[in-house]
């Protein structure tokens, strides 16, 4: 799964959570003053992932060191999140 | 299932012990699986990376887990001003940094299912600021001011947090604490007499009894204070 591809899981992961209400940028903050989702839909996106990984054989870890850092952290944006599920994929092949 | 750490000994044992009389699946989070006298599985609370393997295993059993159990706990009874270093590390690592770590990663568990009761344990040494208990109360004073805002966090989704705060139950725990210390201790309760591990088993029971679905950030004085 190149980032293209998890990119694109990851919008259609969040546009599934938001229920179709924003307009979802790879730049898009997930965490910190700028995060246009509440903590509660952040933590929806994190088990919708963890079930798309379920299904497709891999264990996606978000509750990681990598995951929590504000500033190299995973959800410091969406290509970042997409990035480092990619990256889990392609650690677990 | 319910999941409780320090289940090879003192309270944890009893509590595990006493839920699994009354049925419930009980699994035991324990450094020495060895040493358990139940179902168990490895995990030293102290060890991020122990925790986390212990909550992966637990998700592969894709079992709902109805409860969690910080029952994991060290104690020291010193004057802050001759505790040694080690002494202060182990105490907050193992009664802070330990139930935190076995909250935050047990916690998407429960976050899925949209359901579940954390325990937490506290002591009645901080809300009576025990002369000699100083490092020990800090360190579960931290596990109730923890509890208090988890259970906010948890609270969206059907996840309820509570700390249980005992005074001195004969346990391992109470070694070289005399029956004075005791008795004035259990003096300065509101009930003054020492209870036991039955009494804090009961008061588990009812804690994660959908009953209780009204309780959450709580901490909840064995002999009231």
């Amino acid at each position: 799964m190149n980032t293209e591809k998890a990119t694109d899981i990851v919008k259609k992961t969040i546009a599934k959570v938001t229920e179709h209400e924003l307009a979802i940028t790879e730049d898009m903050q997930l965490v910190g003053r700028e995060a246009v989702l509440d903590s509660m839909k952040l933590v929806e996106v994190c088990l919708a992932l963890e079930d798309f990984a379920d299904d497709t054989g891999f264990d996606f870890d978000w509750t990681s060191e990598a995951a929590m850092s504000k500033s190299r952290g995973m959800f410091r944006s969406v290509s970042a999140l997409a990035e480092e599920l990619s990256r889990q994929w392609e650690q677990a092949q | 299932m319910i999941l409780v750490t320090g289940a090879s000994r003192g309270l944890g044992k009893a509590i595990s012990e006493r839920l699994s009389e009354k049925g419930k699946r009980v699994i035991g989070l324990v450094r020495t699986p060895t040493s358990c006298e139940i179902e168990c599985v490895q995990c030293d609370v102290t060890d991020y990376a122990s925790v986390k393997a212990a909550s992966r295993q637990i998700k592969q059993m894709k079992t709902p887990v109805e409860s969690f159990i910080n029952a994991a706990g060290v104690a020291a009874m010193n004057m802050a001003v001759t505790t040694d270093e080690t002494t202060v590390q182990k105490l907050i690592q193992t009664n802070l940094v330990g139930t935190f770590y076995c909250c935050q990663l047990f916690s998407p568990i429960m976050l899925r299912q949209k359901r579940g009761v954390f325990i937490n344990f506290s002591t009645i040494a901080v809300a009576l600021a025990l002369k000699g208990e100083s490092v020990y109360a800090a360190s579960k004073a931290g596990v109730e001011a923890f509890s208090r805002s988890f259970a906010r966090e948890m609270a969206d989704f059907n996840v309820r947090v509570n700390c249980v705060a005992p005074g001195p139950i004969r346990t391992d725990l109470l070694q070289g604490i005399t029956d004075t210390q005791i008795q004035n201790i259990v003096s300065q309760q509101v009930i003054p007499k020492q209870f036991e591990k039955s009494d804090v088993c009961d008061l588990i029971e009812l804690l994660i009894d959908p009953r209780a679905s009204s309780l959450s950030g709580e901490t909840l004085h064995i002999g009231g204070v």
